[in-house]
């Protein structure tokens, strides 16, 4: 009784859970320009992930597959049967492709395609994101097993909490789950000690969990953007894209039942208060008071439905750096980030861009 | 669902939440806890206390209230000027026994014994005054000084004289009357302190004496470096509050004729008491001659009838102790408090169900579809001028635009680089429209309609209208003027925005959405401005119909424009001509053609749609997230329509990438072309017209040729 009660004043005060926060950027997440002054740049329509293989970078773009060495021109690999959601590279060059509602394939090196991943009984839908641990056993983050790929909002916005974790063994042809009722899992990389790190968008936060699928820790939480997939940095530490922020509005629409149902069932998706990859497109979405233009600007701390940032943490998931797209910028969306070569690949799927950035240039430390 | 909405809509039709917001802004707000206290004092001890409301009980208590009700305002006339006067006990002694001996000994007539007593005590008042105003002694120190002092006469007088007092008794009609009669049942003492009060009233609260010792109690540094004589209204607050209390002694003399060492003993303390219980700061600069006999009223009541209910001795004055506590706790919350709660409460969305909009598609066609004919502005005065509201020309070419910095901007034709202040009003100006005289007319938010001759005299118009019979808020001064027109035979059509709201919180009304603007009109016949319409949704552009028989004004947040008929057999009616508007219409003006533009300033998105059939929610964003992250109308893109006296919408300009016109607030066709200006923007565009005629001037569509 006195909870509800209890409950009922946080909500009527805006007190305790009902509270609209959102950690501010802050320390080594302070606002800058890097990602979106950064030079290079390869136009791709919604490039979504981003893998090193032998040197060269490859990518997803809707149903294609395109590889670009450094320098070089991009080149298409390969057209799938499906949009494809997760890649993944084994050490000796196999990849994975998850296509969405197909399942996973394996091209090897060779060039041979094996469907085995496409067996009844293992995931095929929904795949956000998939690594290696070894040549035979892949890890795959299913982001929710109750709503579509491309309604990741609808997702968010009821909030589901539906994602799974599995573990595939390439060799015996089994697949086990690993972990299952969570929040968007859009990431997953193996840490030095064989643990895995996987990123859960709707709570926000990167979780350590055993090999098994246990859960360890919570190595970071409380991040201001729905985290998305995170990859090793050559210097030992890890690459986290941000692939939309948190901002008061959507938590607060967040917290009102009434309006969100409304708004899901009688808005356009594109026309939601939620986060998106990309913003001011249409008039038709909804504008936030900060973000009037004045005297023809926009200001860049404008509130935004959309934003690009990249963070640098390191082994102890500790951020170190960040890479940002603000309002009113083109690089947003970044959904991967791959640091070879002294050079930092991202994919601006928001922007439809393939972002280069020279780490030897000094443009990342 | 339905039966949901049709609720939610009822609700918010029949019950005006905005009230509690605007009694909450009220000043007079604050009596309402101290008049709590009071009648729940009253229900108790008129509930314990048999013939408590009988007439002769009644009679008694008004008869005590005038004496005490007159120390309670010496009393708080002191605290408003940050000061204490503790001496009002002695002094009301003192007046007492001077009543007595100059009417029984010296046989004075009442006449004159009274004026006497006033100013002797005013005297010790003016003594009080004169050590804490300009000998600048502590104010507590000084009247506990002046208390022992005057007591000490007092009693030292009454050793001498008290024997010959009682013996001589005077005898006079008049002096019977006030002691003992009144008029028509209401005791006269009670009436003198009415009439006092209402004295009191006036001068605190309307004249320049009053105000100025409000000041000097609010800060007395503050007061001083205005330039106010703060020793010599410390002084005169003193004095008067030294002569209330010679009155309050004639009265107490009047009712009981004998003077004892024990008149006025303690009174200080209850006085004190009755003043902070009706909510005057101790601090000073807080207070008012309601307050004081509010608590007056309290006061008595309570110690009255704590003694008529039989307590012992010591539980009157414990039972006023408690309750002065309670009473200054939540006095000092309320205060801490009030401007939060208001903050809080003030915004109160209503429910607003906007009908679907027109499609502004390119697929399906129609005269929204989305172009880019605005792409080809040409540019004037980029970065040169900041806000132009509103543009407008004259005939011989020049270009007007309002600024934010309260200027009035003309560039020069015909390329019109270059620019000069034509005049300089402050404020936010925003529509302009020319007279017949050519005399630039212009509303200027946050201060009213003004007036620039063709000699570049600045002067008002109006800014004040006559105020409606049941608004809370003061609607006689004008908040928001927007847009003006100006009928043929002088008078002036102008809307006001809204009247709950400052010029910058228009965002703030676009939230509530409810019928809070009106239009106006003014008469330069008789001088005399009149609210014409009123509970328009934000009323924004106005604009003379061509046949000068009615005017057209666009109600932004409601997304339709509306016909106003001015003359002929229709006149004073209201009918609608466009509706469902994808967008918020801004400004309205004529086109060559004898249709009209119409700037649309932002567009719908069907996210705030939803919301504002949801005041709830619109509500709680309001109070749980910063102003910059609520949901606004998208207001980052505008177009400019054109649609006739039918109703029809004609065609439609756009500016798609908002480059260069985002929120277009206002258009003017002249000689061919169309100039644009934006409250936001730091341009003005202007762009030709095919198919415009190209000598066509607003100058000589509304006044004709020039003479």
């Amino acid at each position: 009784m006195s909870a509800l009660v209890g409950s009922w004043l946080e909500r009527f005060l805006g007190r305790g859970r009902a509270a609209v926060t959102v950690p501010p950027l802050d320390g080594a997440l302070k606002p800058n320009n890097r990602l979106e002054d950064a030079p290079r740049g390869l136009a791709s329509h919604a490039p979504d992930n981003l893998v090193a293989c032998g040197g060269a970078v490859l990518w997803s773009s809707g149903t294609r597959l395109f590889r670009a060495a450094a320098g070089a021109e991009p080149e298409p690999v390969a057209t799938l049967d499906g949009v494809i959601s997760a890649l993944a590279v084994s050490p000796r060059g196999q990849i994975a492709v998850a296509c969405d509602g197909k399942g996973i394939s394996i091209l090897a090196r060779d060039g041979t395609v094996t469907d085995t991943g496409r067996s009844s009984g293992w995931p095929s839908a929904c795949i956000t994101a998939m690594t290696f641990v070894d040549e035979a056993s892949l890890v795959v983050c299913v982001g929710s097993v109750q709503t579509a790929l491309d309604a990741w909002q609808r997702d968010l916005m009821e909030h589901r909490r539906a994602g799974e974790l599995w573990k595939l063994d390439l060799a015996a042809r089994t697949a086990k789950r690993l972990a299952a009722g969570l929040g968007y899992p859009n990431g997953v990389v193996v840490a030095a000690d064989q643990s895995l790190i996987v990123s859960e968008a709707w709570d926000v936060r990167l979780v350590r969990r055993a090999p098994d699928g246990r859960e360890l820790a919570i190595v970071l939480d409380d991040l201001p953007g729905y985290p998305g997939r995170i990859a090793a940095s050559a210097r030992g530490g890890y690459w986290l894209t941000v692939f939309a922020p948190r901002s008061p509005l959507i938590e607060f629409v967040l917290r009102e039942d009434d309006y969100r149902r409304a708004m899901l069932a009688e808005v356009p998706p594109a026309y939601w208060i939620a986060p998106a990859l990309r913003s001011g497109v249409s008039f038709h979405e909804p504008m936030q008071g900060g973000a009037l233009k004045q005297m023809g600007i926009l200001k860049p701390w404008a509130p935004t439905l959309s934003y690009g940032l990249v963070i640098a943490l390191d082994t102890n998931f500790v951020p170190l750096q960040s890479l940002h797209s603000r309002a009113g910028g083109k690089r947003h969306g970044i959904t991967s980030a791959v640091d070879i070569d002294g050079r930092l690949w991202l994919t601006a799927k928001g922007g439809d861009e393939i972002v280069a950035i020279d780490r030897a240039a000094g443009e990342v430390r | 669902m339905a039966s949901t909405h049709t609720f939610t809509k009822l609700r918010y039709r029949f019950i005006p939440d905005h009230v509690i917001g605007e009694l909450l802004s009220k000043k007079w707000i604050d009596n309402a806890i101290p008049f709590l206290v009071l009648l729940c004092v009253i229900a108790i001890f008129g509930s314990l206390i048999p013939n408590f409301f009988g007439g002769a009980n009644l009679a008694i208590s008004a008869r005590e209230l005038g004496e005490f009700g007159l120390v309670c305002m010496a009393m708080m006339v002191v605290i408003i000027v940050g000061g204490i006067d503790l001496s009002v006990g002695s002094n009301f002694a003192l007046g007492n026994f001077m009543t007595l001996a100059l009417l029984n000994l010296g046989g004075w007539p009442v006449g004159l014994a009274i004026p006497a007593v006033v100013l002797i005590c005013g005297g010790v008042g003016l003594l009080n005054g004169y050590l804490i105003g300009f000998l600048r002694l502590r104010a507590f120190l000084t009247t506990l000084v002046t208390l022992i002092i005057v007591r000490a006469i007092v009693d030292m007088l009454l050793l001498k004289y008290a024997q010959a007092m009682s013996v001589s008794f005077y005898q006079s009609d008049v002096w019977d009357m006030i002691g003992l009669g009144g008029v028509a049942e209401v005791p006269s003492s009670f009436i003198i302190l009415v009439i006092v009060a209402l004295i009191g009233h006036v001068l605190l609260t309307r004249s320049r004496p009053g105000w100025r010792m409000m000041a000097i109690g609010g800060s007395r540094r503050s007061a001083h470096n205005i330039g106010l004589s703060v020793r010599g209204m410390v002084c005169a607050a003193y004095t008067i509050s030294g002569m209330l209390c010679g009155l309050a002694g004639v009265l107490y003399a009047a009712r009981l004729s004998g003077a004892g060492t024990d008149t006025g003993m303690g009174l200080e303390i209850s006085a004190l008491t009755a003043a902070v219980l009706g909510g005057n700061s101790l601090g000073g600069g807080r207070g008012s001659v309601a307050k004081a006999l509010i608590g007056a009223v309290i006061v008595l009541v309570m110690t009255n009838g704590v003694l008529r209910i039989g307590l012992n001795s010591g539980s009157g004055p414990m039972v006023l102790g408690l309750t002065l506590l309670l009473a200054v706790f939540i006095d000092v919350r309320w205060l801490k408090n009030r401007d939060k709660l208001l903050s809080k409460v003030y915004v109160s969305p209503t429910y607003v169900e906007l009908p679907t909009p027109r499609s502004t598609s390119v697929e399906t066609g129609g005269a929204f579809a989305l172009n880019d004919r605005l792409g080809q502005v040409e540019i004037i005065g980029l970065g040169e001028v900041e806000s132009p509201e509103d543009v407008i020309l004259d005939d011989d070419d020049y270009l007007y635009c309002g600024t934010r910095h309260g200027d009035i901007v003309r560039f020069a034709p015909p390329d019109y680089t270059s620019w000069e202040v034509y005049a300089h009003i402050g404020g936010s100006p925003l529509g302009m429209a020319f007279d017949r005289a050519g005399d630039l007319h212009v509303c200027v938010g946050g201060m009213g309609l003004y007036k620039i001759d063709r000699a570049r005299n600045v002067g008002k118009v109006t800014d004040e209208t006559n105020r409606s019979a049941f608004s809370v808020v003061d609607d006689s001064r004008l908040r928001l003027a927007d847009d003006l027109d100006i009928a043929p035979d002088g008078r002036i059509y102008f809307s006001e925005a809204t009247i709950r709201y400052e010029m910058h919180d228009w965002p703030v009304d676009a939230l509530e959405s409810r019928g809070n603007g009106r239009i106006i009109c003014y008469d330069p016949k008789s001088g005399k401005t009149h609210t014409a319409l009123r509970n328009l949704i934000f009323p924004n552009g106005v604009c003379l119909a061509h046949d000068g028989q009615s005017v057209l004004f666009a109600e932004s947040w409601a997304c339709r424009v509306s016909r106003l008929w001015i003359a002929g057999p229709k006149a004073g009616q209201v009918e609608r001509v466009l509706d469902a508007l994808p967008g918020y219409p801004d400004n309205i003006n004529r086109a060559s053609d004898g249709s009209y533009w119409c700037a649309i300033m932002g567009m719908r998105s069907p996210a705030l749609d939803l919301a504002l059939r949801m005041p709830g929610f619109r509500r709680r964003m309001a109070r749980r997230i910063a102003p910059d992250q609520w949901l606004y109308p998208n207001l980052n893109i505008g177009c400019v329509i054109r649609f006739n006296d039918k109703g029809e919408v004609l065609e439609s300009l756009w500016d798609q990438g908002a480059k260069n016109h985002p929120m277009i607030t206002s258009m003017r066709e002249h000689r061919g072309y169309l100039y644009l200006g934006g409250i936001t923007n730091n341009r003005i565009g202007r762009i030709r017209l095919d198919k415009a005629d190209p000598n066509w001037s607003g100058m000589r569509s509304y006044w004709g040729q020039r003479a």
